[in-house]
């Protein structure tokens, strides 16, 4: 397989980890104060797993991703990132690359995957306010003909606007919502994890 | 006999759980505890749960009691990795842990029905304490 | 139709264990049973309305068991009420 998966990965697994306090502290205002810590536990494991035993192709690698969070990440975004993942293994089934309509599919299966697992909407303060605008921009984007690193850097853009718009609204799912009104102020945890998501394999495309 | 999981973020949490409801039920009775992360950390495993579901189900069906937020997550990502028919005859019960797990179990004892069972769970939270 | 009326004499009354031997014995037979106390009925075969009764000790329950093995039914019923659900 394309050594390019790995490297996608790694470079996730890298952001995650350089931004595990900030994370955590993003979610001890709001949460549990575990989303960096557990993040990039799952993430570690998902980079020994697949150094240990390098998978046959996207779609393989994909899958493990996502059962590898599923059972190590320990919290609700474990369920949720593995939703995500197994749905982008289920997009990349018997292909070798991706190009931008993979990815708009990728970004929109995620989305639904997200969704749906965790019931939230736009507006709740969560992941979805993140990916959703990273989704609707790329999407748009690749209709427009941009090329690949420019629809990623617009979604990517769009992802920061919608972590920028969690601090202006009150959480509706999860821990946070037991502070209603009190979120106000105070970014998603959940949302910058996304965005910063995007940012790496942002910046890992630009590195090829 | 329908069997019973037990879903905690902690995995003493979860056998001590099982531990009470088990000495309320009959030996027949399919209790099998799923708490905690396979590193010994607190978390829930969504794989783990549905190890425990298939562990349970003899085929009448499995009723799942779980704590909090991400538990219930877990447990409904645990129903993906499942075939049906075995998916359709699981029920993640909206209960309060302990009482949920006991009521349930002596359900399931005396051989009532999955929508029994769940029933009894989730008509625990109407119990009085005091 | 059969039933007797006791008094409950276990200081528990018909807290968890009790009510689960109670309902775990009624299951065995095929009559409906139905328990009555505290100005409640339950069905015998389930816990939660067991436990609803809310009986406690010195509380009278009647127990009332309805086709064909009624007699043993409330026999049996009878009978782990007064030893005392063998507490």
């Amino acid at each position: 397989m394309d050594k390019s998966f790995l490297g996608a990965m790694e470079a996730i697994t890298g952001t995650i980890h350089e931004n595990k306090e900030f994370l955590t502290d993003l979610d001890r205002a709001i949460g549990d104060a575990d989303h960096g810590h557990n993040m990039a536990r799952g993430f570690h494991a998902v980079m020994e797993k697949l150094r240990a035993s390098p998978p046959a192709d996207l779609s393989t690698g994909l899958k493990t991703t996502a059962m590898t969070l599923i059972s190590t990440v320990g919290g609700a975004s474990g369920p949720l990132y593995g939703t995500a993942f197994l749905r982008c293994a289920k997009v990349m089934q018997g292909k070798d690359s991706i190009d931008k309509t993979d990815a708009v599919q990728l970004l929109g299966e995620s989305l639904d995957g997200i969704e749906s697992r965790g019931k939230a909407q736009p507006g709740d303060k969560t992941m979805i306010d993140a990916l959703k605008p990273a989704y609707d921009t790329f999407a748009a984007a690749s209709e427009q003909n941009r090329t690949f690193l420019e629809c990623l850097e617009e979604a990517c853009k769009a992802a920061e606007e919608g972590v920028n718009y969690t601090k202006t609204i009150a959480a509706r799912k999860g821990r946070a919502s037991y502070l209603g009104e009190r979120s106000i102020g105070h970014q998603d945890p959940g949302a910058t994890s996304v965005m910063l998501i995007l940012k790496a394999l942002t910046e890992y495309y630009k590195s090829l | 006999m329908v069997g019973l999981v037990i879903v905690s973020h902690s995995a003493k949490l979860a056998e001590g759980v099982a531990e009470i409801a088990a000495q309320m039920a009959g030996r027949e009775l399919k209790l099998v505890a799923a708490g905690g992360l396979q590193n010994g950390g607190v978390g829930t495993d969504a794989v783990r749960i549905s190890n425990a579901i298939a562990q349970a189900d003899s085929g009448d069906g499995v009723v799942i009691l779980a704590d909090l937020g991400s538990a219930i997550l877990s447990a409904q990502t645990a129903l993906e990795f499942l075939e049906e028919p075995a998916r359709e005859r699981v029920r993640i019960a909206d209960a309060p842990i302990v009482e949920g797990a006991v009521s349930a179990a002596i359900q399931a004892t005396i051989g009532s029905p999955l929508g029994e069972v769940a029933d009894a769970a989730e008509q625990a939270r109407t119990l009085r304490k005091l | 139709m059969r039933q007797v009326m006791l008094t409950l004499t276990n200081p528990a009354g018909l807290h968890a264990r009790p009510a689960a031997e109670l309902v775990k014995a009624a299951a065995r037979f095929k009559s409906r049973i139905v328990l009555e106390g505290n100005g409640k009925k339950a069905d015998a075969k389930s816990i939660i309305l067991v436990l609803g009764l809310g009986l406690r000790q010195n509380d009278s329950i009647t127990i009332r068991a309805d086709g064909e093995d009624e007699e043993a039914a409330v026999q049996m019923l009878a009978e782990l009420v007064k030893q005392r659900f063998h507490e």
